[in-house]
């Protein structure tokens, strides 16, 4: 059975699509045969942060349409051999993607054999964003530690509650995780920012990581490679303490706690 | 086509009757009844959902010589009222009254007279009525936008108890759940944005973070509970209080119920620390 997972979050600009990426990458890694959909029509960009924009020939709207079929739009991704692209389409809107559709889509990665589907879902709550979560049966709901980010990440979830396939059919409800994204340790010591302990007392979902603020990850975008790629990085390995928790594996929680600079740190100056 | 058998029942009749809200209007000034129902219902345009109301001019202090229909049924429109006719209304009023297209109805027509409660059906029905609990005749139910997850209604009462709504999922914000003629409990809490409306009182176990709307058809003895207190509005019977400057030290975070105290006209909302051990 494949698992579908929608990776959402109300508010744009949170970090969904660098989390599809990073998630979907490390589930490959680990040998699962995985696909991720670019939901966002009309504004695809997870063929960059992968990396394979100009390998997009057919996309997920030539698919539901039937003018293509799957394994002409699948992109294989150039890191792992289990990973899969399904990009949007650029020059279509939202309305182009039908119930009926994407659930034939879904159906068909799953006699292809896939063990994961990663939904990466468009901001806001229209069209796009509902049909990249009907379908979920787990969903990592990104939220980046500040009010408004929160709201939406709520507002999500009560669409989750309400308009999932297993909402609707009375089955057993969506697996909700959080993701805390772009955490800086200091600005919370700061008082600046909401510590993950907030968001997740106010949301009252399952914690399933914390991934700190970065420059390395405009930099890995800008490259096209996923962040978790980057070896040694603090984001990268805090997206793979994401993929070992989302497979039950324990992992203490690491970037939390904000470290004074020490002495010699401050002398010389460092990251 | 049509049955053959109803081909010369173009139309028919039969006896039916509808349950509607009786609003008793003490104002006939619509610049003044704009200002009350601002105040009653706020930002909720469509807080009736289209519902039907006789409007009731019993508890009219003076009789003003002239009433502008226009003015109050559009006003009362506005609320998603639809006001179906007048009772109890002087004469010299009344032409003016079916010109704006109400139906002038006599007293007599009339058994329920509780304020608030439903006009009972004339008829006794067949089963024996439910007893002295709200009738849950008419529906106020303000449509939910995202109605709440997997409402478990319990069954309309043969006991003669209001039903009782558990909701027993976090409420997220957008989510609204209205409990219909009796109580709510909330068992996982509520986030900012979202809404509760009950007719009896709110009963909210964990965070209460959104608006509270208990005793919203006017049950002043209804109150709410909450064990984590830190709602953006609280209101019964139409009271209600917002927190801008912040919710009180005594109750913020804690355990604490929300009351009516004082009596008919000069109502007062209580916010009081709860006590446990």
């Amino acid at each position: 059975m494949a698992r579908v997972i929608v990776v959402t979050s109300g508010k744009g600009g949170v970090g969904k699509t660098t989390t599809s990426a990073s998630i979907s990458t490390g589930l490959a890694l680990r040998g699962f045969k995985t696909a991720v959909i670019d939901f966002d029509v009309g504004l695809r960009n997870l063929d960059l942060i992968m990396g394979c924009e100009r390998r997009v020939v057919y996309d997920l709207i030539n698919v539901v349409n039937g003018e293509a079929n799957l394994n002409q739009a699948l992109i294989k991704d150039k890191h792992c051999d289990n990973l899969f692209i399904l990009p949007a389409s650029q020059t279509r809107d939202k309305d182009a993607l039908t119930e009926e559709g994407v659930e034939k889509v879904l159906k068909d990665l799953e006699h292809l054999g896939f063990d994961y589907i990663l939904c990466d879902s468009p901001a806001g709550i229209e069209r796009g964003a509902v049909m990249a979560l009907t379908f979920a049966d787990e969903a990592i709901v990104v939220s980046n530690p500040e009010v408004s980010s929160v709201r939406d990440s709520d507002r999500i979830l009560g669409i989750l509650q309400s308009k999932s396939r297993r909402a609707i059919e009375g089955r057993e409800p969506v697996k909700e995780h959080l993701l805390v994204t772009r955490y800086s340790p200091k600005r919370v010591e700061d008082g600046e920012m909401l510590s993950y302990k907030d968001v997740q007392e106010l949301l009252r979902i399952p914690l399933i990581g914390v991934i700190p603020e970065s420059d390395d990850v405009l930099q890995a975008s800008n490259q096209g490679t996923p962040a978790i790629h980057l070896k040694d990085s603090d984001v990268a390995t805090a997206y793979l303490d994401v993929v070992a928790r989302f497979l039950d594996e324990d992992r203490p929680l690491r970037f939390v706690a904000y470290e004074k600079p020490g002495l010699l740190k401050r002398l010389f100056g460092g990251k | 086509m049509a049955d053959a058998s109803l081909q010369g029942k173009l139309i028919e009749f039969k006896g039916a009757s509808l349950a509607v809200m009786t609003a008793y209007v003490r104002e006939t000034d619509a610049v003044r009844l704009a200002d009350a129902l601002h105040m009653m219902l706020g930002g909720m345009p469509d807080f009736f959902a289209g519902e039907p109301a006789i409007l009731d001019f019993s508890q009219l202090g003076t009789s003003p010589d002239r009433v502008d229909w226009t003015a109050v049924l559009s006003l009362l429109r506005r609320y998603q009222l639809q006001p179906v006719g007048v009772r109890n209304l002087d004469e010299h009023l009344q032409e003016g009254a079916r010109r704006a297209g109400l139906a002038v109805l006599g007293a007599e027509s009339f058994s329920a007279e509780r304020p608030v409660a439903a006009a009972q059906p004339r008829t006794p029905p067949p089963a024996p009525a439910p007893a002295p609990a709200p009738a849950p005749a008419p529906t106020l139910s303000p449509a939910p936008v995202e109605a709440a997850p997997q409402a478990p209604v319990t069954a309309p009462s043969d006991n003669g108890l209001a039903p009782t709504l558990v909701v027993d999922r976090p409420l997220r914000s957008g989510q609204q759940v209205y409990a219909k003629g009796g109580d709510l409990v909330l068992l996982a809490g509520m986030s900012p944005g979202s809404e509760i409306i009950a007719d009896g009182s709110i009963h909210c176990y964990g965070p209460l973070r959104g608006r509270a709307l208990a005793g919203a058809r006017g049950d002043t003895s209804a109150r709410i509970f909450s064990t984590n207190f830190g709602p953006e509005l609280v209101s019964i019977a139409g009271v209600y209080r917002t927190f801008e400057r912040g919710i009180p030290q005594t109750v913020a975070g804690r355990g604490a119920q929300v009351r009516l105290t004082g009596s008919d006209n000069l109502h007062t909302l209580e916010i009081t620390p709860l006590q446990y051990d």
